[in-house]
């Protein structure tokens, strides 16, 4: 039978397909002006390489070449780990540092919403959220070493605070008449926070875990600042201090690329765990 | 079950904080509702309607006063008094059929009596062919008997009903309030039925008050008989009786009169 929020998702995704030309001749053109630039002299080399330079500088990246044009001495990669290494490295800590967050943001945002502790431990979680990451990686170097540890501490405290704050805000923003209605099916405390208060909360939580992955893209440079290696955002970092720019916006288009596709990953989990968002 | 347990409001009065005054809802209201009867409840909106009903739901308690049922006060919500809620409330991340069988469930009922109880109250207000679909994919009116459904498949002794045709088109509320007549007839449950229309107050009631506002009093209390009988007449006919004419003429004009407090 087609309901109508079929004919409706229908819709949307005739739509979506009509858009895609769209997308790839804007795309296209972005690229075209970008090497148009370059090819032109409009700017020096070091400060925006031409496509051509950045691909290449990719290409090695993820290759066993010549450490230099004419050296005999074949080097893995960069930094002696291939492009993806890179990437796996950092995806990896961001993975567990907002693993951890999910696990720990959640409970901590509902108890903060239900109980006094919220009215308390507010503040510091505001606190927590506004600090820079680049601020305090040195001491989380300090407690926890030079290692991966301090690293993924370091996005699991980035990625923390805005999963506890969506769960709070998540939580208050329950309809009361939603929990007097299961109340008065005879819910007791715990059935009422697990057949009403997490399933209407977790729209916002799935927000809240997208908002914390992207802090934790742009927290993954300051984690890997030292010894980040492997990992995209140390190899990042190094290039730019050897002013090697066509490497530099080759990991840059990676990083973003990546995040789109995690994000895009999480929007579809988000359709498969919230049919409901937005209709009800 | 608890069939059969009167509810009583003895001295009751409420108030609400607006910006630091406060401001009368609910005055001496001294009210017994007895088992099995249909009360209907009509007054103009903000007359204190709801708070009536809130408090028998346990959602607040009264200012001063008692309520009780069955001799027993009010502590909070319970299986015992459903709610009808003027929006449906109902849950999105579950099926029509996961919302009927959500208090039974809560409750512990085994899988298979569960599913009876969804069906058969399912087939009462006619949406068993969309027991697999969810919530917010039904109109209104459906959503509105889901909601019905899934009070009724918990088998409250007392159904508590705010306005809950307030917002359908008067085609699909006048079959609804059939429904509903139907179901209470065939299950003797005692309701209490909140609306702000007087056609539906005597049409639906086995008695019938009014509510002034601020503060709101019970002005008007009698006894109807057109829901209870009106099984074999059809609604227009009904309707067209003088004395049901009459009734709604009295219930209006008890609205319409004005309170001595100003």
């Amino acid at each position: 039978m087609a309901s109508p929020t079929t004919v409706r998702a229908r819709a949307v995704r005739r739509q979506r397909l009509r858009r895609i030309p769209l997308h790839v001749g804007t795309l296209v053109a972005l690229v075209a002006l970008w090497w148009l630039v370059t090819r032109l002299g409009l700017v020096r080399p070091l400060f925006l390489p031409p496509p051509g330079d950045v691909w290449d500088a990719f290409v090695r990246a993820n290759t066993d070449h010549p450490l230099s044009p004419g050296s005999d001495r074949i080097v893995r990669g960069e930094q002696n780990y291939y492009l993806w290494e890179h990437l796996l490295a950092s995806l990896q800590r961001i993975g567990l540092g907002v693993g951890a967050a999910v696990v720990v943001g959640i409970p901590v945002g509902l108890v903060m919403a239900t109980t006094w502790l919220g009215v308390v431990l507010e503040p510091y979680l505001s606190f927590l959220r506004a600090l820079p990451p680049l601020a305090y990686i040195g001491l989380l170097i300090v407690w926890f070493g030079i290692g991966d540890t301090s690293k993924v501490w370091l996005l699991f405290l980035a990625a923390f605070p805005p999963i506890a704050m969506a769960t709070i805000s998540g939580v208050r923003g329950v309809r009361e008449d939603m929990v007097n209605a299961v109340l008065s099916l005879g819910a007791s405390r715990r059935q009422t926070l697990t057949a009403v208060m997490i399933p209407a909360t977790l729209p916002e939580i799935l927000t809240g875990v997208r908002v914390a992955v992207g802090f934790a893209w742009t927290t993954v440079v300051a984690a890997e600042i030292a010894n980040g290696i492997p990992g995209i955002g140390a190899l990042a970092y190094l290039s730019g201090q050897k002013l090697n720019s066509d490497l530099v916006v080759a990991c840059i288009l990676v990083i973003g690329l990546a995040a789109i596709a995690l994000d895009l990953g999480l929007k579809f989990l988000e359709k498969v765990l919230v049919p409901w968002r937005g209709k009800a | 079950m608890s069939h059969g347990r009167a509810i009583a409001f003895e001295g009751v009065e409420h108030h609400f904080d607006v910006g630091g005054t406060p401001v009368p809802a609910l005055d001496r209201i001294d009210l017994t509702l007895e088992p099995g009867e249909l009360v209907t409840l009509a007054g103009p909106s903000g007359c204190g309607k709801t708070t009536l009903l809130r408090l028998v739901a346990g959602f607040l308690p009264p200012a001063t006063g008692s309520v009780t049922v069955g001799g027993e006060p009010v502590r909070g919500p319970a299986e015992e008094r459903g709610v009808v809620f003027q929006q449906p409330t109902l849950f999105p991340w579950l099926t029509v059929r996961g919302n009927v069988e959500l208090g039974p469930r809560l409750r512990g009922v085994a899988k298979a009596e569960r599913a009876e109880l969804a069906d058969r109250y399912l087939r009462l207000v006619g949406l068993q062919d969309f027991a697999q679909h969810r919530p917010y994919e039904l109109s209104g009116g459906m959503q509105q008997r889901c909601q019905i459904a899934r009070v009724l498949a918990n088998e409250p002794g007392i159904v508590l009903m705010d306005e809950p045709f307030g917002a359908l088109d008067a085609l699909t509320r006048e079959r609804l309030q059939e429904e509903l007549l139907e179901i209470w007839r065939a299950t003797g449950r005692t309701i209490l039925f909140i609306t702000h229309s007087v056609d539906e107050a005597v049409f639906l009631g086995s008695r019938v008050l009014v509510m002034s506002p601020r503060p709101g009093r019970i002005v008007f209390d009698e006894p109807a008989v057109f829901g209870e009988h009106g099984a074999r007449v059809p609604a227009d006919e009904i309707r067209a009786l003088p004395e049901y004419v009459a009734l709604c003429d009295r219930v209006r004009h008890a609205i319409h009169q004005p309170t001595n407090v100003d």
